[in-house]
């Protein structure tokens, strides 16, 4: 009897578990409605995105601290970031070394445009939507300097390392970058 | 029993909820499938578009490029001057105006595409390129400011009345170069209404070099390049360059010999082009037909030597210097067989 009993129990909370589970799984019961068409229109969605900001890129200093990288304000060692990618299995490296600087920029726009009309023609023919990157007209470059550079080895603490700087780039000041990116699929998946 | 029971139902309700969990084993793709993958690529295109950048000091604009030595030693250093990208009829980077490039019909595009369509078998091809040449029946003439459909095979059209900022731009750089304490000398450069219609970068990897190659093709039309130099303190500027219809149509690399690169073990960049093979023993005949050729291999060589897509020119409408002209020059289907370009280190 009293085997009866605790299977009878045993099996009640099963299946109050399974209800609990199945409830939490099955889908709500209420009704949708249809929305009509003045209550459509009366959505709007975001316009698009509005960026400013500044972009910084060891300007101090990255966080490795070695024979090779350290602070900016330590003129015997590099505190750029390091970027190499090799060309052949077992060949030497192609680096960007030395990545730093600050970038500052207002008014950079993101939206989704439906292009159907201009472009000299084109815009009726393409009619269709497109990402728009609106352009922030002036760029700041603080200090923006990079060194394009071959490598024998990734890593500068790698055995063996030797380097060749082929040229270095500074860049300071206002830059003119106006107009709009407009990128799309191309093709027909 | 009942145990059991409760597990199973626990097991059917956990598989139940969570469809997620697959038991599917996922496949690595072999090169011959992953080479027929063609997905859409991206097309990109610039509207009303303008980019300067200089060297400016007193209003804190810096663009210079230097860790550059000569041959004794001594530092060179580029400054920028100014690097402008602007609509047509800038007169030489004086008024900055709007261009678009790229048509949205026709767009500058990234995209991987088949090897087996561009005659590199079994590969998928990353590629980076411009507007691709139209049909001359559609197209529009490369150099003419005037051009109208039908004249040529370019797709990006000159300014007009429906699109005033057009999709030929003005490109120019004038930079000062210092050598050493020598005097800053300066040179200037300007092309106008320029098109690299046409022009492409391929790259892949190699299997049996293990290595990173690449297919080249630059096309520049102008109806104006430009080079000159000006005093820096006077701004007074020498005698200009000018060559008129400048058109070159560049080809480094092609499916048969692509561009090979490589860092040597010293850190040097060494960039190659391979020779074409030689032809096997007796497989073209004494008198070099192909009736008495092996027909595959004397059709290789046929193609290799006849193909224009496999050949670089240059055409220069009219040089002038001042108001002295030297008249037209063109050098006309060149194929470079072998390349073999390292840097060294001359610090070392």
């Amino acid at each position: 009897m009293s085997k009866y009993r605790m299977n009878r129990q045993s099996r009640m909370a099963s299946l109050a578990l399974m209800g609990v589970l199945i409830s939490l799984v099955s889908p709500a019961r209420a009704d949708l409605n249809r929305l009509d068409d003045s209550t459509l229109s009366d959505i709007s969605g975001q316009g698009g995105i509005y960026l400013s900001g500044d972009i910084s890129i060891n300007e101090d200093g990255g966080p490795i601290q070695n024979t090779y990288f350290g602070s900016c304000s330590d003129a015997s060692k590099r505190c750029g970031a390091r970027l190499a990618y090799q060309l052949k299995e077992g060949g030497g490296w192609m680096v960007l070394d030395d990545i730093r600087g600050k970038f500052s920029f207002e008014g950079l726009t993101l939206r989704v445009r439906k292009i159907d009309s201009g472009f000299g023609g084109d815009g009726a023919l393409f009619n269709r939507d497109v990402l728009e990157i609106g352009l922030p007209n002036i760029v700041r470059y603080d200090s923006v300097t990079f060194k394009l550079a071959t490598s024998s080895t990734a890593r500068p603490t790698d055995p063996g390392f030797q380097q060749t700087d082929i040229f270095s780039v500074e860049m300071q000041g206002d830059v003119v970058l106006e107009g709009n990116l407009l990128v799309f699929p191309t093709g027909n998946p | 029993m009942n145990r059991n029971w409760l597990t199973i139902s626990l097991n059917f309700l956990m598989a139940a909820t969570l469809p997620g969990w697959g038991h599917a084993e996922m496949k690595s793709l072999s090169e011959g499938e992953l080479s027929e993958v063609n997905g859409a690529g991206i097309g990109l295109v610039l509207e009303d578009f303008k980019f300067a950048h200089g060297t400016d000091v007193e209003n804190g604009q810096i663009f210079r490029i230097g860790g550059i030595k000569n041959s004794q030693g001594e530092d060179v250093e580029i400054v920028v001057n100014k690097l402008y990208i602007s609509g047509a009829g800038s007169n030489y980077g004086e008024t900055l105006t709007p261009v678009n490039l790229g048509r949205l019909v026709n767009p500058y595009s990234i995209d991987v595409v088949d090897g087996n369509d561009i005659g590199v078998q079994d590969k998928a091809v990353l590629q980076f390129a411009a507007p691709h040449m139209v049909d001359a029946s559609q197209g529009y003439d490369c150099m003419s400011a005037s051009a109208t459909a039908g004249s040529g095979t370019c797709a990006s059209r000159p300014a007009s009345a429906d699109l005033p900022q057009g999709e030929r731009p003005d490109i120019g750089l004038q930079l000062n170069l210092t050598v050493g304490d020598q005097d800053t000398a300066n040179i200037n450069i300007h092309a106008q209404s320029a098109v690299i219609d046409g022009s492409y970068i391929r790259l892949w990897g190699d299997n049996e070099r293990k290595q990173m190659v690449g297919q080249f093709k630059l096309n520049f039309y102008t109806p104006e390049l430009s080079i000159n130099a000006c005093d820096q303190e006077t701004a007074v500027c020498g005698s200009r360059i000018v060559m008129q219809n400048f058109a070159l149509e560049l080809a480094l690399g092609n499916s048969l010999q692509p561009v090979y690169f490589d860092v040597d073990g010293t850190g040097n960049f060494v960039l190659e082009v391979a020779a074409i093979q030689q032809p096997g023993a007796g497989t073209i005949g004494d008198d070099g037909l192909r009736d008495s050729s092996d027909a595959a291999t004397w059709d290789f060589y046929e193609d290799y030597y006849t193909n224009p897509d496999y050949r670089s020119n240059l055409t220069i409408g009219n040089l002038s210097v001042g108001d002295r002209d030297f008249g037209s020059g063109r050098i006309e289907g060149m194929l470079i067989q072998h390349l073999k370009i390292e840097t060294k280190d001359l610090a070392q």
